[in-house]
């Protein structure tokens, strides 16, 4: 196992050194707009930057647009627009490129703790308390589901007109157009996180109890996969279906849907991190799985349909990996941790190279 | 990676009314140098004037193994872990729960979530009652009493709205049931900011150190009041009261300093373990003997009382003189010197008085017991005793914290738990101190006994 520290920020293996920088307070989200020609960042001091997305420069920075610090951001499909949500319980929707925000919406006296556009980018779900709320991108309100059994943890759109919610004891699919209720799906826990397959049929979600729970939606049967260390706030489904990586842990689990798994298999163990797992992202193709971890460690992984891998390449920033996204390409994977660190490195598939070269 | 310390987190805890809202505005006002997060619960009270607050509804969140261990607050996981990412912005958090919530599961939160437990610390638990109002409420909920259980430091607050005998009582009664919580009296919860904050009450050393007393001997009597007499005939009288019988003794040359209290009290629990003699009113009580007053009529029942001798006279009674009104009164001034024979004159009010922790206070479900025992205790033993007993009693558990004396260690090892979640760390080196073992368990309806010889049987 090699020393994590040794790594340096600069990478090894895959990871090739790319550019970095600083913002000024701790990094709470990020992701790539304008095709990857940007990398937007915003921190919990509520300041919002826009870098450059092959240099690093810097094209735009506004300070303070949520007074308490940002809590989410989610850029819609064509990536010319984005959300941002925050402490002052407000949702502000801003143009990528000249950042500047058109729409501000008054959500209520609280925080917004999450955001989603819908795959066609016609809605984006905002997250208040115990209810759900659906905007058109003209910031006009369309939906507002019941009262949730506790503050919603969690959402994700499994169509462009169904939205999945999880709480307490429940992840629950709403039709927003038809404003009704297609599917309850309950169970008793804390569910902290929720994912579904790229299909939409499977909905994973990881409990306070350390555990993670699963349904399939068109057969109603669910599993729970017990046995974690902590609680796995992680959760990534490659874009296959087939495989699905766990936090919860140092270790990354990751459990196969091939044949009759996961329920029964043993799962696939990704062991180099040295603290708890705190980001994962799969690529947009293939199956690329890179990780971040409270350690300050980043790893990329080549996995298989059995959900067993091998590391592909790694980097030590410093600062927890608080997010991780790969540029819609993939030739680039991007970090950002609590020291206010962004780091960017190119990742190629070096024919001549060995891809356990690095350790 | 960095090194920080934990961010240290006081729970506030208290019914409605009982000045949780006054303290917090106090607390957020005052100079302290101190920047705090308040998560508050309760909406509706008085507003917080400033500092950082967040409101959060309060979730409590119960696992499907059904452990009552694993139930933790939500709201806290979610909003500790939001603001753990701006915590330089502050350096203290309190949470302030609502009058009806179970502690358990907000001190909890602290030990099972694996994210919360990294970054913060349970400083203490901080419990307000209101004097006018608790005896109540401690009878009709269990969550009023298991705030009490649970606190570190109880707040007697309100103690202008109730007479100094009543909060003696009162005080006796809460200690009774919590052992090891620092008990302070406040009119409007205008504590000092230290009593709140910065405890370090899950340290069990200060604990330790600041109350030295906290394995103070429990009596089988209440209150002791000491009159100074002169020859003559007296009458002792007593108001109906909590019970229709009361265990007492009177002893002669009873001193008045804190020492002679305590000598009069270890030499009078001896004679509390004698049988006693039955006494009807109008009986002459005794002197140095174990009476029994029977006091099953109505209205206010005398004895009497005679002395040879001027002196101090003191008096052991099992429950306070306040609950029973008890009075002294001279009966043998026939004509009076000044010509007035009023009875108020006769009236003798006692020089010295001392309420006692009573063993069975008010008969309290809730209590807590002290085991200490010199040596050192088998490590295996004790963890499997221990985790038996945490397992099988952890729900009526609700604090345990003590240190104990592993055999072959140099150093201390410090044991705490809520309910079934238990944690042992060395501590400092015993050095030349004598070996020992201490552990309180504060909970509901526990076995005095078989703790202590569940743990006798751990000693090597």
């Amino acid at each position: 196992m090699p020393d994590i520290r040794e790594l340096g920020p600069q990478g090894r293996g895959m990871l090739h050194e790319g550019w970095s920088t600083e913002v000024a307070d701790y990094v709470i989200v990020c992701g790539w707009a304008l095709e990857g020609n940007a990398f937007l960042v915003g921190d919990a001091a509520g300041g919002l930057y826009a870098f450059e997305g092959k240099s690093g420069t810097t094209l735009w920075h506004r300070k303070e647009v949520h007074e308490g610090g940002i809590l989410a951001m989610s850029i819609h499909p064509d990536g010319h627009i984005f959300a941002t949500a925050g402490q002052d319980g407000r949702v502000l929707i801003w143009k990528s490129k000249e950042g500047e925000s058109n729409k501000a919406l008054e959500i209520g006296k609280g925080w917004v703790e999450h955001l989603q556009w819908s795959p066609d980018g016609q809605f984006l779900a905002v997250v208040f308390s115990h209810y759900v709320y659906v905007f058109g991108a003209d910031g006009k309100e369309h939906w507002r589901s019941d009262k949730h059994l506790s503050t919603v943890s969690a959402v994700a759109w499994s169509k462009s007109n169904e939205l999945a919610t999880a709480c307490y004891g429940r992840v629950t699919f709403y039709d927003v157009i038809r404003d009704q209720v297609n599917q309850k799906l309950e169970w008793q826990g804390s569910l902290v996180s929720m994912v579904l397959s790229p299909d939409g049929d499977i909905v994973a979600c990881g409990s306070q109890d350390n555990s993670v729970h699963f349904w399939r939606r068109s057969t109603a049967q669910d599993a729970e996969m017990t046995g974690y260390p902590g609680k796995p706030s992680q959760l990534a489904f490659d874009q296959t279906g087939m495989v699905l990586a766990t936090g919860g842990g140092e270790r990354i689990t990751v459990w196969s849907f091939q044949g009759n798994g996961p329920e029964g298999t043993v799962p696939g163990e990704l062991d180099l991190h040295i603290g708890a797992i705190s980001s994962l992202a799969f690529s947009n193709r293939g199956s690329l799985l890179a990780s971040g971890s409270r350690d300050g460690s980043v790893f990329v992984w080549l996995l298989q349909k059995n959900g067993h891998g091998e590391p592909l390449g790694g980097a030590f920033v410093g600062g927890r990996v608080e997010a991780i996204a790969w540029r819609p390409d993939d030739y680039a994977l991007a970090a950002v941790n609590a020291n206010g660190g962004i780091n960017v490195w190119d990742f190629k598939n070096r024919t001549k190279s060995s891809p356990k070269g690095f350790s | 990676m960095t090194i920080k310390s934990k961010v240290p987190v006081t729970i506030l805890t208290g019914f409605l009314g009982s000045g949780k809202t006054t303290l917090l505005n106090k607390i957020l006002s005052e100079e302290h140098g101190k920047r705090i997060a308040v998560i508050e619960n309760e909406y509706g009270e008085v507003g917080i004037d400033q500092g950082l607050v967040i409101n959060a509804d309060e979730e409590v969140f119960e696992m499907s193994n059904g452990c009552i261990c694993c139930t933790v607050r939500g709201d806290l996981i979610r909003v500790l872990g939001n603001l753990m990412k701006r915590r330089d912005k502050f350096d203290y958090v309190l949470v302030e729960t609502t009058g009806l919530a179970d502690p358990g599961p907000v001190a909890q939160t602290f030990f099972m979530d694996d994210e919360i437990r990294s970054e913060f610390s349970l400083d203490g638990i901080v419990t307000l009652v209101d004097a006018a109002h608790i005896d109540q409420q401690l009878g009709r909920s269990e969550e009023s009493s298991e705030q009490v259980a649970f606190a570190d430091v109880l707040v007697l607050n309100k103690t202008d709205l109730v007479s100094d005998e009543s909060l003696d009582t009162l005080e006796a009664r809460l200690r009774g049931m919590n052992r090891m919580a620092r008990v302070v009296r406040s009119k409007q919860a205008d504590v000092s900011v230290e009593t709140v904050l910065n405890l370090g009450a899950f340290d069990l050393d200060q604990v330790l150190e600041r109350r030295p007393s906290f394995l103070e001997p429990e009596y089988p009597f209440e209150w002791t009041g000491v009159f100074q007499l002169e020859p003559g005939r007296y009458e002792v009288s007593l108001e109906e009261g909590p019970d229709p019988m009361m265990s007492l003794v009177v002893v002669a040359d009873q001193g008045t300093d804190e020492e002679s209290l305590n000598e009069g009290a270890e030499s009078c629990v001896r004679l509390y373990a004698e049988s006693a003699e039955l006494l009807h009113p109008g009986d002459k009580i005794p002197l140095n003997k174990h009476v029994n007053l029977q006091l099953q009529s109505k209205g206010r029942k005398s004895f009497s009382l005679e002395v040879e001798k001027s002196g101090h006279l003191g008096l052991f009674t099992q429950h306070t003189a306040e609950e029973f009104d008890i009075k002294v009164r001279r009966m043998d001034t026939s004509v009076s010197e000044s010509g007035s024979n009023q009875q108020n004159d006769l009236l003798i009010p006692p020089i010295a008085e001392r309420t006692w922790v009573a063993q069975h206070e008010h008969d309290d479900e809730v209590g807590s017991i002290a085991i200490e025992r010199l040596g050192d205790v088998d490590p295996e033993k004790l963890n499997k005793w221990l985790g038996r007993l945490l397992s099988e009693k952890g729900v009526d558990i609700f604090r345990t914290k003590g240190f104990i004396s592993y055999a072959g260690e140099p150093r201390r090892i410090v044991f705490q738990g809520v309910h079934m979640l238990f944690t042992s760390q060395p501590d400092r080196e015993w050095g030349n101190e004598p070996r020992r073992n201490q552990l309180v368990f504060i909970g509901r309806n526990l076995d005095e006994e078989a703790l202590q010889s569940g743990f006798d049987k751990c000693l090597t």
